[in-house]
């Protein structure tokens, strides 16, 4: 190996590298004669540059003014700064660069890579990888088999992990997300949904009464009206209604929303969104309910439901509908299908589909919206509603037993927790 | 739902054909039930539809087979009249106003049909009756009973009996103190003067509704032959429904129905009345709702399996429907009837090819993404429920109690409010993983509740988004560094200036802006908010209005 100085332009250096030298800059702008003012105004590093030309032998200052002295032949300067990093220069360029610290001294780093040659040793630097001189040296061997430090990553939390694949292939079924408030008057959660005020029906799941705030507010005259209209006597609709006399300020207490259903009259009546024709809704939720908190009751829960609205759907397209979900969601090619009953609904249904893991289970609860509901909201369409019991499904995903894992506050059990496939 | 306990034997001897479970499992849905469980010949069934109280007990599920796979049609009840009369006081007006009743006669009562009655009578109570409040049910030994009966008001104090179950005799007060009843059910007296009885014209006590029967007159054996019973409450719309659903699955036991009069101080009406009702459907809106195409005669048959008279056939279908039921209001309800027949699982399904595009909402969408940064920069995500208490969000935050959204009913007083920040959730999290391995980082995405008076709801959700960092020696820039990136990667940059905050250390606290609107906060948790969760190693936290970034 020879041994070589080499040497590299500094940060001012590589300035000048782009902009050219200073003194340089100054002649350019120097026709016969400038004011010093002036030329400070249009020269960067104007003293370095004036200084140099001067010690150059170009110009001299006499009374405020810089005059030409001689201009040298045509160059920017860039020239020298270019050679400088080949170690092409003389003696004098060299030290005049060093001393307007121009240029530095380059590491030698073959000097400290060549003291290795022929050792055994650890780190494979960037000399020895750069130098060549890694084909003179031995690397140690690792002890490859032994365990690292247990590294916990950033991941998300298993049951939203859940929550995204679901919400993912409900995008791939053509399904568009609606969203509603935690906090909802009784008339969504109830009234635009056909379930009157003093009946059964409303007792269908329990709920939560607030304490703070109390009431809310009505929707538009249009909708209310009707919606009163359908539970005295059924209003066009066909239907003899519950007869009775509905109450604006039963309607107006407010609620912990009790179940997803109340989004889907927010978006049909078009209080809370546009409805498309045909069109396939979804949301997944927090809901609230009373329950007594065990392992398969936690104190809220998320659900996911929607509705589908075209023309000419039917019960036959709403058993459709059912088991496209159901074979998409549990991968069953087998679904059966039960009777049931929801205050919304008629005709009404339950599904069941048998889960190549888990066997039969019961996913979702579904109908065609009752006229009463859907008409007073101003759709003449045929809706079919449906609600899917995910909480179960997640659970199997994540192996879990207990519904209250499902919001864990186990550190550990977060940190192992595997993807889902 | 009512859960009801049926015998498989006793089922099938209803319906007139004897049945394997697994043909009772297939059955079982003409009456919108479900077999939960059996073992032997105990049958647990999930019944369906909370209006159809006809369906809660053996006798109705029964009917709805039969119909189907024996012979349909609609059940005929015939009524003689008793001669017994019940008079109600006017002062009952505040108190319990209403009644109906009825006769059943020559009853054979054994094992099946005494507990059939009770579950009945409780779910029907519970279930429809709104946990007897609409309606209270009773059954009493008719030959114990010196007709008329008055249904009057007595004091507290003013009359004293021996309630079921018991050895002595107790007055109303009393029944309401020391009666297990009592003490279930007082909340439905609370308030009156006088409490609602009934009582014989020998003055014998048969009930004090909606509590306890006496033990003398209300208590039904195997030894009674003939019943009288009845219900009482507010609204005649709940009580003529109840008891008509009682009296016809008696009668389908083979009790003679009677009737008796029921004299209001404005007027007699005479109960049960089970004269049936009409009401008519179009065939072609049968086969639009459907989807079948179905002739008018097949739907006929179908609605004759399902236990209606046809009165005129053709393209408008009239019929007659029985009258335990009120659930019919609209064609709809007949439709169902008339699939239910048919067999869902009879049914191809069909898929509708409808073209749409599927989509998340903006909100979810840019949750997600921000998720994704924190989990790049090594957080864990949690989540945390949105119910949490005054402690939590208040006191142990060093914050003075404000107003928050609260729930009345609360079932746990650990969850009784709706969180207005995610700060507290991350320090339970911390709190309850002190002996996990640290360096802890973690964040939560999630709604807060927020008043707001301006809004429908009176409220408003925010998407928020908050993180906290936990180990020997973490310290404020580090998470500033984080949220410097976080807000970054959004697409936004934030400005940090001075702030004061009774959860954070004086000093070590700042609000977070973006284009001068305050978004958030970050700081370090004061020492004295970490003694009040017990977490020993200081912490740091943001957190930011995802929705404003």
């Amino acid at each position: 190996m020879v041994k070589k100085e080499t040497y590299k332009l500094t940060a001012e250096g590589e300035k000048y590298l782009k902009e050219g030298l200073p003194e340089v800059r100054l002649l350019k702008i120097l026709k016969k004669s400038i004011s010093v003012t002036e030329a400070q105004k249009k020269v960067d590093n104007f003293s370095i540059a004036l200084q140099w030309a001067k010690k150059n032998g170009w110009v001299k200052v006499e009374s405020g003014k810089i005059i030409i002295v001689e201009k040298p032949e045509a160059s920017d300067g860039v020239d020298i700064l270019k050679k400088a990093s080949a170690g092409d220069l003389t003696e004098k360029q060299m030290s005049m660069l060093l001393s307007r610290k121009l240029i530095k001294k380059g590491h030698d780093i073959s000097k400290k890579a060549e003291k290795l040659i022929g050792k055994q040793i650890n780190n494979l630097t960037p000399a020895l990888i750069k130098t060549g001189l890694w084909k003179k040296i031995k690397l140690k061997p690792y002890n490859v088999l032994a365990k690292g430090k247990t590294v916990y990553p950033g991941k998300r939390q298993p049951y939203n992990q859940f929550l995204l694949q679901v919400r993912r292939k409900l995008m791939e079924l053509g399904f568009k997300e609606m969203t509603g408030p935690m906090i909802e008057t009784e008339f969504w959660n109830f009234d635009a949904l056909f379930q009157a005020q003093n009946h059964p029906s409303r007792d269908w799941t329990q709920t939560y009464t607030l304490k703070y705030p109390k009431t809310g507010k009505l929707p538009n005259k249009k909708t209310v009206s009707r919606v009163k209209a359908a539970h005295e006597n059924g209003w066009k609709t066909g239907s003899t209604g519950w007869g009775y006399d509905w109450d604006h300020e039963k309607a107006s207490q407010l609620m912990p929303r009790a179940h997803d259903t109340a989004i889907s009259p927010r978006y049909l009546s078009g209080f809370s969104g546009k409805v498309e024709i045909p069109g396939k809704y979804f949301n997944i939720v927090r809901c609230f309910r009373p329950d007594v908190i065990d392992a398969t009751h936690g104190v809220e829960f998320n659900q996911m439901g929607g509705f589908v609205v075209a023309e000419d759907l039917n019960f036959k397209s709403l058993l459709g509908i059912l088991k496209e979900i159901a074979t998409k969601f549990t991968g069953a090619d087998k679904v059966r299908f039960y009777t049931d009953y929801y205050p919304f609904t008629e005709p009404s249904v339950q599904v069941s589909a048998k889960h190549p893991e888990m066997g039969w289970v019961e996913l979702a609860g579904a109908g065609i919206f009752r006229s009463e509901l859907t008409e007073p909201l101003g759709i003449k369409e045929p809706v079919i509603a449906w609600g899917f019991g995910i909480d179960r499904l997640a659970m199997h995903k994540l192996g879990i037993s207990d519904i209250r894992y499902l919001f864990s506050q186990n550190l550990e059990w977060l940190r192992n927790s595997k993807i889902l496939r | 739902m009512p859960t009801l306990e049926i015998s498989h034997r006793d089922l099938c001897g209803l319906v007139g054909k004897n049945m394997n479970i697994d043909d009772i499992k297939e059955a079982i849905l003409f009456a919108k039930a479900e077999v939960e469980e059996h073992s032997g010949d105990l049958i647990k069934v999930d019944s369906k539809d909370t209006n159809r109280p006809d369906l809660w007990s053996t006798e109705g599920i029964a009917r709805e087979i039969r119909g189907r796979i024996v012979s349909g049609g609609l059940p005929k009840y015939e009524i003689k009249k008793s001669g017994i009369t019940i008079k109600i006081d006017k002062k009952l007006k505040h108190t319990r106003p209403y009644t109906v009743g009825a006769v059943i006669k020559d009853l054979e009562i054994d094992e099946d049909v005494l507990s059939q009655m009770i579950q009945l009578q409780e779910k029907v109570s519970i279930t429809f009756g709104k946990n007897r409040r609409e309606v209270a049910i009773g059954a009493y030994d008719l030959h114990k009973i010196k007709p008329p009966i008055k249904f009057t008001t007595v004091k507290p104090d003013g009359v004293s009996f021996i309630p079921l179950e018991f050895k002595e005799k107790l007055t109303p007060k009393q029944i309401l103190d020391k009666h297990p009843k009592g003490k279930e059910y007082r909340h439905l007296l609370e308030g009156f003067k006088e409490y609602p009885i009934f009582i014989d014209s020998a003055g014998e006590v048969l009930s004090l509704p909606p509590i306890i029967n006496s033990e003398h007159t209300g208590k039904i054996t195997k030894f009674t032959k003939d019943i009288f019973i009845e219900c009482s409450g507010f609204d005649l719309k709940f009580l003529v429904p109840a008891l008509n659903v009682i009296v016809t699955a008696l009668a389908d036991r083979g009790g003679k129905i009677e009737s008796v009069d029921v004299i209001y101080p404005d007027g007699k009406i005479i109960t049960p009345d089970l004269a049936p009702k009409e009401f008519t459907v179009d065939a072609d809106y049968v086969n639009k709702v459907s989807g079948l195409n179905l002739k008018p005669k097949e739907i006929c048959k179908l609605l004759e399996q399902a236990r209606y008279e046809i009165k005129k056939h053709g393209k408008r279908i009239k019929v007659l429907y029985p009258a335990y039921r009120q659930d019919i209001m609209h064609p709809r309800d007949v439709i169902e009837d008339v699939i239910i027949s048919y067999g869902y699982n009879q049914i191809e399904p069909k898929s509708p090819k409808l073209v749409t595009v599927g989509s998340q909402s903006p909100k979810e969408d840019v949750s997600n993404q921000a998720a994704n940064i924190m989990v790049g920069m090594g957080f864990q995500e949690i989540l945390s429920y949105v119910l949490t208490n005054k402690d939590s969000i208040f006191t142990k935050m060093k914050i003075p109690v404000k107003h928050v959204v609260e729930i009345e009913n609360k079932v746990s007083s650990n969850w009784c409010v709706f969180r207005n920040t995610l700060i507290p959730g991350l320090l339970e999290f911390l709190s309850k993983n002190k002996h996990r391995e640290y360096p802890q980082n973690i964040f939560e995405i999630g709604d807060v509740v927020l008043l707001d008076e301006t809004k429908e709801t009176k409220t408003r959700d925010i998407r928020k988004l908050a993180a906290a960092m936990i180990s020997n020696s973490v310290g404020y820039e580090e998470l500033s560094s984080i949220l410097d990136a976080f807000t970054a990667n959004m697409g936004t940059e934030c400005k940090l200036t001075r702030a004061t905050h009774p959860s954070f250390i004086r000093g070590r606290c700042a609000n977070i802006s973006v284009k001068n609107k305050k978004v958030g906060i970050i700081g370090e948790i004061h020492p004295a908010v970490l003694n009040n969760w017990g977490i020993e190693k200081s912490v740091v936290v943001m957190e930011l209005n995802l929705e404003k970034l």
